[in-house]
């Protein structure tokens, strides 16, 4: 019911033990060359260029290859290669479990399809967003992950609104935030009616009923589903090789005049019609 | 029968594991800590066969807490329940430590219920 890595699926399928596992990931770290030692290995740098460059990434937040570009000790073209080639080369965890004998070539093609199989509500629709907007890609599948979840794991159904920016957050019964780190800083905002607060509680703790649960368990619900999303966010962006951390969610009460965007955030709400009385809006305050 | 200590900062998901595990008939829930130091206590004071750890915790994280157990007690089997079962990396880093397995977030009861019984 997640998103999940090619190697998981399988141990999760009893397909393949989390030994034989570690042997194909150990081939693949020997076998998959990073950006920096491809270079070497192609005669277009020396160590000594890769320290030098490494060295300025302290200073510049820049990926190993566009500083080395930057810095000119490779040129765009070379760079190009260098990327060409690591793709050309690289081994995949399949590829590598058939080399370690933990899996026949018919095995792994068979739980490929499956695994497609598996992924498939994962795939991201099209979701409409402004063109200022930096990693748009990233932020769409973090929005479509909502809604995908908001329907399976909560089972609402709901109409999705126009995105639009905005200055502040309108104030509801309960907002759950998660913040994003990494290779793009954000954080997510999931903003509930005290009505919704209990349709997720009843869905994440799957009770009927949930009058008599405390405030505070009520709220981890919301702060659970926001995990969930977020966590699995991190995993598709990790399949697009953006890499992005997470922190513990945590509950805000918004004033009545609503939550502010903090300077240095740019912010986009998506609101979520579920129906007249009840509000839901996903908010997105994304670090410029 | 089984038992199992539960990690997890969050009351909602401890109170899913605790159910799955209690309806099971063939495992039983010791306790649940909020996050790794608690974890390692518990481990120490209620001697579980399974750890059922989270990931991202306040505190002492479920990875550092898993660093740990697997010196502390030979024994004991830990299973990692994360929304960040699908990052690769994060998987990779929790078998290599000496996790039996990763379960993702959502999870399905028969799934968690196989992967407790296969250990």
């Amino acid at each position: 019911m997640a998103v999940k890595f090619f190697g998981q699926f399988l141990v999760e399928q009893g397909a393949v033990t989390s030994e034989a596992l570690l042997h194909a990931i150990e081939l693949q770290d020997r076998t998959n060359l990073k950006l920096g030692e491809m270079a070497v290995a192609m005669g277009y740098i020396t160590a000594d260029d890769i320290e030098r460059a490494h060295t300025s990434q302290l200073s510049k937040d820049m990926k190993l290859g566009d500083l080395l570009v930057d810095l000119g000790i490779l040129t765009p073209s070379q760079l190009q290669e260098v990327i060409d080639r690591q793709k050309a080369t690289h081994l995949y965890i399949g590829e590598a479990l058939v080399k370690v004998g933990a899996l026949t070539p018919e095995k792994l093609e068979s739980y490929l399809a499956a695994f497609k199989v598996d992924q498939a509500p994962y795939v991201a629709d099209r979701i409409e967003l402004p063109e200022w907007l930096a990693n748009q890609h990233l932020w769409e599948t973090t929005v479509d992950m909502s809604y995908k979840m908001i329907t399976r794991v909560l089972g609402i159904q709901f109409r999705p609104g126009k995105c639009q920016e905005v200055s502040r957050l309108s104030t509801n019964h309960m907002v759950a935030a998660m913040d994003l780190s990494g290779d793009a800083a954000a954080r997510y905002l999931l903003s509930v009616s005290a009505g919704l607060q209990k349709t997720i509680a009843k869905a994440i703790l799957k009770e009927d009923n949930v009058d008599q649960e405390p405030p505070e368990v009520l709220e981890d619900t919301v702060m659970e589903f926001v995990n969930i999303v977020c966590g699995n966010v991190v995993a598709k962006a990790s399949q697009s090789g953006l890499s992005l951390e997470i922190n513990p969610p945590i509950t805000i009460h918004p004033a009545l005049n609503g939550l502010p965007v903090p300077d240095c955030y740019r912010a986009l709400l998506f609101p979520i019609h579920v129906s007249d009385d009840q509000v839901m809006e996903l908010a997105l305050f994304i670090k410029q | 029968m089984k038992k199992v200590l539960v990690v997890d900062d969050s009351l909602s998901v401890a109170r899913q594991l605790e159910r799955i595990i209690n309806e099971s008939g063939d495992l039983v829930c010791v306790g649940h800590a909020k996050n790794g130091a608690e974890a390692i206590k518990m481990n120490h004071s209620e001697d579980p066969d399974i750890i059922c750890m989270d990931m991202n915790m306040p505190g002492m994280d479920g990875l550092t807490a898993l660093r740990s157990l697997v010196v502390l007690d030979k024994t004991v089997k830990v299973v990692m329940v994360t929304s960040l079962g699908g990052v690769g990396d994060k998987f990779t880093e929790a078998i290599k430590l000496g996790a039996k397995n990763v379960i993702s977030k959502p999870f399905e009861p028969d799934n968690v219920l196989n992967i407790l019984r296969s250990l």
